[in-house]
């Protein structure tokens, strides 16, 4: 407790004569009246939905009765409430069947983090100095509504943008209806890791615009290339419960993982064959797989059908692709290349599966389209142990066709901000409004002349619970309820083969004087009324919710009920409603693919060779995924499973290269771009190609709380502006670096090193 | 009946995704130390995963190995407390009873699992991260050990329950949190003494190693070994 807290309630309690004696000022505080009426010691399961990543698991929260020292009307004091003690995943969910990542588990000290914004606030320093005063919520809103209104009545609403993180269902239905109503342009979904250029091949493939879900639990054989699927990729528990099944859950029957990557994942270590295959070449080793199955007979060109039309050259066998063509490029022996291919055509069903750095090239979409025909050849494609496209729920249009150009949020992000962009999309004016939800594109994005234009807009309003990067430069903050205080709801695009829409009411009541930013926004739409108020009618979230949800009741499904109270009164307690359709055929068909073929280029690095000898290569975090998690305690102090960092940040170097220029594990190394410089400590690291650096993201936040502000170091800061050109997505695996050693450094490792002795191991 | 709870760990399914890890942080009220602190080994995780790193680029591979207290049925840290604050509970676990602990640290020296941790410190929780404690497991203070403990909040609280309803636990009626959250259900926990158990017919397994098995601490961990 701070001092002039202390004061302050010692005045209102009249308690100040007892305070010597008691050296506890707590105990002083009041106590207020009970909000709920739990027994003390008995833990109720209440049920959330996981909001950490895109992948919409079902959660689980043991609520309990306890103390929780609360302001009510500007005074500090105690009040008994339930509160959420640990998250679990939920048994009945079919995304993640009771199990969760140690992320969404962590997802607890969003809501008790100790730097939480409290109450709205008002900028009271200068731009980005973090000087704020405390505001009303009525005058919070009040401002925000008279910004609004002035826009619209000086005719120049296409100059409001909102920005906000990756969502799905009703949330971002009304931020695009609140954009649509006042003329904006839409909102931009924006994070770093972005997956706009396998939408693209998957639509161009199958015609689903959507990530795949993976029957792994039905696998024989899987081949991923670069794709973390055990680790952050997709939908990593979903996918980590088939694998499970894939290789014990079966008698006699154990699936294989083949990983190809130059930088071993947390999923590459659990492959059977790990092969680093030359960055930006992915997509040939998949054609010379292809060529081999062809020119064996072991499948008729023919099955591909519209995804291998995409490819020059299909129907020709590929002759250009013969795995000792491609030997020289890719690294990988053709004879490597021909014993996968008779073993993918032989352990049906066998699936391949692409995802992060070989998407994240210049050559991008021909890597993805590339392993797309693959699969089609394999007859993978919505058959047990192959991919599936996650069907929408009924009233809810499914991913179908191309994505709205430009696909990318990058370029969608920089075209809002009123930049020129990668692609041929045109600039907007520079917008007068900003309105942010947990996006930090500050952090995340390379661009410099992000941070200008946003700081260049007059009005910059934040809903995000921390301050960061972003956030900082806000003129109002009108801070969210944590996910565990509000009512959520997402549609998960992968994951699961039946429609699902996971749904709850808040688990506990809020802790803090915040608000949830679907009611601020609902309530803003009726105070500006006309058009706005007809666009977003509803009086709250909840109503509209089951506006939107409620006639879900009339379709066969997880929730059997005869009236709409009792249909969402179960939703509630279930946590969402799936169809009881599983699996149904033909989401996506390979027929009714379509386009131009897309042909291989070679994959474009930036920095020449010479001057700049090794490839950067940035990977999504275990702990962190792209930073947003990174002020959460439990994940900076879970140690990293390939490395054992804790608290910090490193790059990765091959054994040889870091024996070579003499540097030494713990050492400092200075990372170099044409772009910028970043300093981080040394990790030797045995799954790593000579000429790759690794490192995770995550660290070097300026400004996200006390736990991550100024801890390591953030690569997205040297990447390179290389684009893969036909989406504008950032090609973030494709920047050049030098690196040399400047000193002493820190790692805090929990395992000893990295060389355990063997032995003990037993006879492997 | 006496209870033999034991565990099998299939590192055929694990993936090194560390749920269990956070999955145990939460559960058991471990504190965080931070950096400089974990740098100096520290930083207390009942259980962590480990992986061991053979050959070299480009034939590198890794095995992931979780490893907790093994929960063994001649364990070294109890033999050597003065206070017998590290004992055998009638149900094969060891126990460590923290109001016994003086901080002599032999249990920890004598465990050759490496997974006993000594508070350097009182625990911190910055304000209000402390409202995320579980009131089921006690916060231990400066100068105890403490370590993993099966989950015995939740073995108490099933056996209760099974009491009041007059009938027997059944088997995987519960698990301890790492078990619970473990996405590839690597985990599997029960009663080694019931035949019928799960966990007792997965440790028949010809897969079925334990960890240091030659120092004969007899292990109530049996690990599966990975396959390929």
């Amino acid at each position: 407790m701070e001092r002039r807290d202390f004061l302050k309630i010692s005045a209102v309690s009249g308690a100040t004569a007892a305070l010597d004696a008691c050296g506890k000022p707590e105990r002083q505080l009041i106590r207020f009246i009970p909000e709920t009426d739990l027994i003390p010691g008995i833990a109720v399961w209440r049920p959330s939905v996981c909001t950490m990543c895109p992948a919409g698991c079902g959660t689980t929260v043991r609520v309990m009765e306890g103390d929780a020292e609360v302001t009510r009307k500007g005074q500090l004091g105690l009040i008994k409430m339930g509160l959420a003690k640990k998250i679990e995943g939920n048994p009945d969910h079919p995304v993640n069947h009771g199990k969760l990542c140690p992320r969404g588990q962590a997802a607890l000290q969003v809501t008790y983090h100790p730097d939480r914004i409290r109450h709205p606030l008002k900028r009271s320093g200068a731009r980005g100095s973090g000087k704020f005063q405390e505001i009303s919520w009525e005058d919070g809103i009040h401002e925000l509504v008279t910004r609004l209104a002035a826009l619209s009545s000086g005719q120049k609403t296409a100059a409001l943008a909102i920005v906000a993180k990756p969502m799905r269902g009703q949330r971002r239905v009304l931020l695009e209806s609140l954009a649509h109503a006042l003329g904006a342009p839409p909102p931009v979904f924006f994070q770093f890791f972005e997956e706009a250029v396998l939408r693209q091949a998957n639509a161009l493939s199958f015609g689903r615009a959507q990530l795949p879900t993976l029957d792994l639990a039905q696998s024989n054989y899987v081949l991923s290339f670069g794709a973390d699927f055990l680790g952050t990729w997709n939908s990593p528990v979903a996918q980590n419960v088939g694998y499970g099944e894939m290789r014990q859950g079966r008698p006699n029957l154990r699936g294989k993982l083949i990983q190809v990557e130059a930088r071993m994942s947390e999923t590459g270590a659990n492959a059977d064959q790990w092969i680093p295959a030359r960055p930006g070449t992915e997509g040939l080793v998949a054609m010379a797989l292809a060529r081999v199955i062809l020119t064996e007979n072991l499948r008729p060109a023919s099955a591909a059908g519209g995804a291998g039309e995409l490819i020059p050259g299909w129907a020709e066998g590929l002759k250009d692709y013969a795995p000792e063509k491609v030997e020289q490029s890719t690294g990988v022996p053709a004879a490597t290349i021909a014993h996968i291919a008779r073993d993918l055509a032989a352990n049906s069903p066998a699936v391949v599966i692409m995802g992060g750095a070989p998407l994240a090239q210049t050559n991008g979409l021909f890597n993805a389209l590339a392993v797309n025909a693959l699969n089609a050849l394999l007859g993978n494609v919505e058959q047990p142990g192959g991919i599936y496209f996650t069907p929408a729920p009924p009233g809810m249009a499914p991913a179908q066709g191309l994505p709205i150009q430009p696909a990318s949020a990058y370029a969608a992000l920089t075209a809002l901000l009123g930049l020129s962009t990668p692609t041929t999309l045109a600039p907007a004016s520079p917008p007068q409004v900003l309105l942010l939800d947990e996006a930090n594109p500050v952090y995340a994005l390379p661009d410099p002349r992000v941070k200008d234009a946003i700081e260049k807009i007059p009005f910059v309003v934040s809903f995000g619970g921390f301050l960061d990067e972003t956030s900082i430069f806000a003129d109002l903050i009108l801070p969210d309820h944590s996910p565990l205080e509000s009512w959520i709801d997402d549609v998960p695009e992968s994951g699961v083969t039946q429609a699902v829409v996971s749904l709850a009411p808040p688990t506990m009541k809020p802790l803090h004087h915040t608000r949830a930013t679907p009611d601020v926004l609902l309530e803003v739409a009726h105070q500006l009324g006309g058009r706005v108020s007809k666009a977003l009618p509803w009086k709250n979230y909840e109503e509209m919710l089951q506006a939107a949800w409620g006639p879900l009741q009339k379709e066969k499904g997880s929730v059997q009920a005869s009236s709409a109270d009792e249909f969402w009164s179960k939703i509630r307690k279930q946590g969402g409603w799936w169809s009881s359709e599983v699996a149904p055929a033909a989401q996506g068909r390979p027929a009714s693919a379509g386009g131009p073929p897309v042909s291989y280029k070679e994959a474009q690095f930036s920095g020449n060779a010479k001057d700049f000898p090794f490839l950067f290569m940035p990977y999504e975090s275990q702990q962190f995924l792209d930073g947003s998690l990174a002020h959460l305690p439990w994940l900076q102090e879970m140690p990293e499973v390939l490395s054992s960092v804790m608290w910090g940040s490193w790059v990765e170097i091959n054994p040889q290269t870091a024996d070579r220029l003499g540097i030494q594990q713990g050492d400092l190394i200075e990372v170099s771009s044409t772009r910028g410089t970043l300093k981080a400590s040394a990790l030797v690291f045995p799954g790593i190609a000579p000429d790759v650096i690794g490192m995770p993201a995550g660290q070097g936040h300026q400004q996200f709380t006390r736990y991550a502000t100024g801890r390591g170091a953030n690569p997205f800061k040297i990447l390179d502006p290389v684009f893969e050109p036909a989406t504008g997505s950032l090609g973030w695996a494709a920047t050049r670096v030098k690196i040399s050693r400047v000193g002493k450094g820190k790692l805090a490792l929990f395992g000893g090193s990295l060389r355990e002795s063997p032995r003990e191991f037993g006879k492997r | 009946m006496a209870r033999q709870w034991g565990m099998v760990i299939d590192l055929d399914r694990c993936t090194g995704c560390e749920a269990c890890v956070v999955a145990c942080h939460a559960e058991n009220n471990i504190a965080t130390v931070g950096e400089d602190q974990a740098a100096r080994g520290r930083a207390m995780h009942w259980i962590r995963v480990e992986r061991y790193w053979e050959g070299n680029f480009p034939n590198a591979r890794v095995i992931y190995r979780p490893v907790l207290c093994q929960q063994c049925g001649d364990a070294p840290c109890e033999a050597v407390c003065p206070t017998y604050a590290s004992y055998h509970n009638p149900e094969g676990l060891n126990a460590q009873i923290y109001n016994r602990c003086i901080g002599t640290r032999y249990c920890g020296n004598a465990c050759p699992y490496n997974v006993r941790f000594f508070n350097f410190y009182n625990p911190v929780w910055d304000k209000p991260l402390n409202l995320q404690l579980n009131p089921d497991v006690s916060v231990r203070s400066v100068g105890i050990m403490e370590k993993c403990t099966f989950c015995i909040q939740r073995i108490k609280v099933a056996e209760f329950r099974a009491q009041a309803e007059k009938r027997p636990l059944k088997d995987e009626e519960f698990n301890p949190a790492c078990v619970q959250s473990c996405p590839p259900k690597a985990m599997v926990f029960g009663d080694l003494d019931d035949p019928a158990s799960e966990v007792s017919r997965l440790a028949q397994s010809n897969r079925a190693t334990r960890l240091l098995e030659e120092v004969g601490t007899l292990p109530n961990v049996i690990y599966l070994r990975s396959v390929s």
